[in-house]
């Protein structure tokens, strides 16, 4: 099994910094929802990197992205399956 | 290449891939994203190969922001990391072989100046720095003493990472690798001060810690290259592999290597520098 970046998005919300959506090596990998103001992953192109992890941390100083087991979500988004739809982004992501 | 060749036929939608009606639909054409919107539109890159935590390929995805024109570029490339991203954008893509991609990217952008005479074609060359500084050293020289108008990127990791860590000549003086096992004898390169005397444009070196930087530079070093002359961008990507470095710090690292010895330069000559005051004239005026 392998690691995946989680973004708490109770706390990703209330800050709009949008800086791991910056400094992902992968396109399209951390979406941002612009109703919801809050940064989501999608996992299947998540490469578990970690480096999200040291921009929230360090650099936003907002400590809102984890990194878990990608069997311990319960709910996941991937893009492979979805597609790139803002539109159909209802704000609450897994 | 252009906007209108992207776009479906209607009632083909359905024969197409998710992925391309999400591009044709929600990607950058013919609007001038920024990288502050990054993750709200549908980019240019699509998945690929290269390794987890890869400084470059953060940097390639910068780049593809800071293009001016997507829809009105033809990227060129060769052998090293770097193609392994470049082949996956929706951009087309030529596989130069080693040594002569400023000599094809010559000869296609005078092409395309007099193929297409009403629109402007961008020719982009990004290759590492075994594919420019040691291999295509010649073909890339030989551009700049011509002055031919296109923009040389170099993807500086400082060693041949593809083929498993042998010492180029951009790899700093005294670097072990795992081909170099005495450490490098010799100095790193000075392609900044050769760019210099051959009089290219506009020169910058960075490294890609400040996203925002990247895009600016890469489009200023695009617009300036349609207009005025050769331009040259030399940018810091680690190779976390061969220079052993944990994926969750390779920008730690390239923080670090910025303030210690790559910094963020940039020279601009006094035409090109004349020439970018004059569009942020046009576009002011263009406000008002």
């Amino acid at each position: 099994m392998y690691l995946v970046a989680h973004i708490d998005q109770a706390i990703c919300s209330e800050t709009a910094c949008r800086l791991c959506t910056q400094y992902c090596p992968e396109a399209n990998t951390i979406l941002y929802d612009n109703a919801a103001k809050t940064a989501f992953v999608a996992v299947d192109r998540c490469k578990g990197c970690e480096i999200c992890v040291g921009i929230c941390d360090d650099l936003a100083k907002h400590h809102a992205i984890k990194m878990i087991m990608i069997t311990d979500l319960q709910d996941t988004f991937e893009l492979s399956k979805e597609g790139f739809r803002p539109e159909s982004w209802t704000g609450k992501h897994p | 290449m252009s906007l209108k060749n992207m776009t479906i036929t209607p009632g083909w939608e359905k024969y197409m891939t998710k992925e391309y009606i999400d591009l044709v639909e929600r990607g950058p054409y013919g609007k001038q994203k920024k990288v502050s919107e990054m993750g709200s539109f549908k980019e240019i890159l699509e998945e690929h190969p290269m390794c987890a935590g890869c400084a470059m390929t953060l940097f390639i995805r910068l780049t593809m922001v800071g293009l001016p024109n997507p829809e009105h570029t033809i990227l060129i490339g060769t052998a090293g990391c770097g193609r392994l991203a470049l082949t996956q954008t929706s951009i087309p893509f030529i596989y130069g072989n080693y040594g002569d991609t400023n000599a094809v990217a010559s000869g296609l952008k005078r092409g395309l100046e007099v193929r297409f005479k009403d629109q402007a074609k961008d020719v982009v060359v990004m290759a590492g720095d075994g594919g420019l500084a040691d291999i295509g050293f010649s073909a890339v020289m030989h551009s700049w003493f011509r002055k031919e108008r296109f923009t040389t990127i170099m993807l500086d990791n400082e060693v041949y990472g593809n083929t498993g860590g042998q010492e180029s000549g951009m790899t700093e003086r005294g670097a072990l690798l795992k081909m170099a096992p005495k450490g490098k004898l010799f100095d790193k390169m000075d392609m900044i001060g050769l760019a210099k005397t051959s009089g290219v444009a506009y020169i910058a070196r960075l490294t890609p810690t400040n996203p925002t930087r990247v895009a600016s530079v890469v489009r200023k070093a695009v617009m300036i290259a349609r207009e005025v002359g050769p331009t040259f961008i030399q940018a810091y990507t680690s190779c976390n592999i061969e220079y052993a470095i944990p994926t969750p710090k390779v920008l730690d690292d390239a923080r670090d290597i910025e303030s210690k010895r790559y910094g963020f330069m940039e020279i601009i000559s006094d035409e090109a520098k004349a020439y970018l005051d004059s569009i942020d004239t046009a576009k002011k005026a263009k406000k008002e």
